[in-house]
């Protein structure tokens, strides 16, 4: 393996994704986690960018940094209690998921073994043309349907969220 | 083979996060974490140019189906984040271990 610069880069960006990952999960304070979140999705657009997706890098920003992320902090905003800035992360079951997580980790990996990832360092951008081509020909059912996801979906967190006074 | 590597561990890590996290933020995160990890895991597996045409023979399919994939997941999101509001309103619960009366 040489090491050029898009392997520098891939290599450093996958170790900020997978210690902000470990921040999200470890962590105990919810802002700090929420903040290790933001980290994270922001290491999964920089690789996505460097996989030459770059659409997919700026909806990542766009809809997770710019959308879940923030709807996110003003779910925490609006259940925080006084007393769950430290939510209790001492679990029963932490060795028990260690081994399974650790066990999924290990069985993928030799799962994947044939895949070849081929990347070798410069990927051909991705152009917009052929993308909205393939969205609005071949898998124009899946984007309606999908469009049909995200109405049924706003209705229900109306429902769900709003007017409990009954 | 780096960025597979790097994919199966973020999704991992986030199994490891949803088994272990008490709070119900703390287990949306991590499923936000598994996902990111699955859609890295088909980027990074459909980056690879083909050596004789130099295009990329799954690029554009791969960037649709994680399009599709980031809608399911917003959505997602936004029910699990109204369903921790409606619950902590309601019952002034914020943990999911306080809640069991469904537990069978």
């Amino acid at each position: 393996m040489s090491f050029d610069a898009p392997t520098i880069v891939q290599i450093i960006l996958g170790a900020i994704a997978l210690l902000s990952a470990m921040t999200v999960v470890l962590v105990r304070e919810i802002m700090r986690m929420a903040i290790g979140l933001g980290v994270f999705l922001l290491s999964v657009a920089g690789l996505f960018l460097l996989y030459g997706a770059s659409f997919l890098a700026t909806s990542e920003v766009f809809v997770y940094v710019g959308g879940v992320l923030v709807l996110m902090l003003f779910a925490i905003m609006l259940v925080q209690r006084s007393d769950s800035g430290r939510a209790v992360l001492v679990s029963r079951h932490d060795i028990g998921s260690a081994s399974v997580a650790l066990g999924l980790f290990v069985m993928l990996t030799v799962a994947l073994q044939g895949v070849s990832n081929r990347f070798t360092g410069s990927a051909p951008e991705s152009s917009m043309q052929e993308l909205s081509e393939v969205l609005m020909g071949g898998r124009l059912v899946q984007y309606e349907i999908a469009g049909l996801l995200l109405l049924v979906a706003l209705v229900a967190v109306i429902v769900i969220a709003g007017g409990d006074e009954r | 083979m780096i960025g597979v590597l790097v994919s199966v561990a973020v999704f991992c890590i986030g199994v490891y996060g949803v088994l272990t996290r008490r709070d119900i933020v703390g287990v949306l995160a991590s499923i936000e974490v598994m996902l990111a990890g699955s859609m890295l895991a088909l980027v990074a597996m459909a980056s690879g140019a083909d050596s004789v045409t130099g295009v990329r023979p799954l690029g554009q399919s791969i960037e649709a189906v994680v399009l599709l994939l980031m809608v399911i997941d917003a959505a997602e999101a936004a029910v699990g984040l109204a369903l921790l509001v409606s619950v902590a309103r309601r019952r002034g619960v914020t943990r999911i271990d306080e809640l069991q009366e469904v537990k069978g």
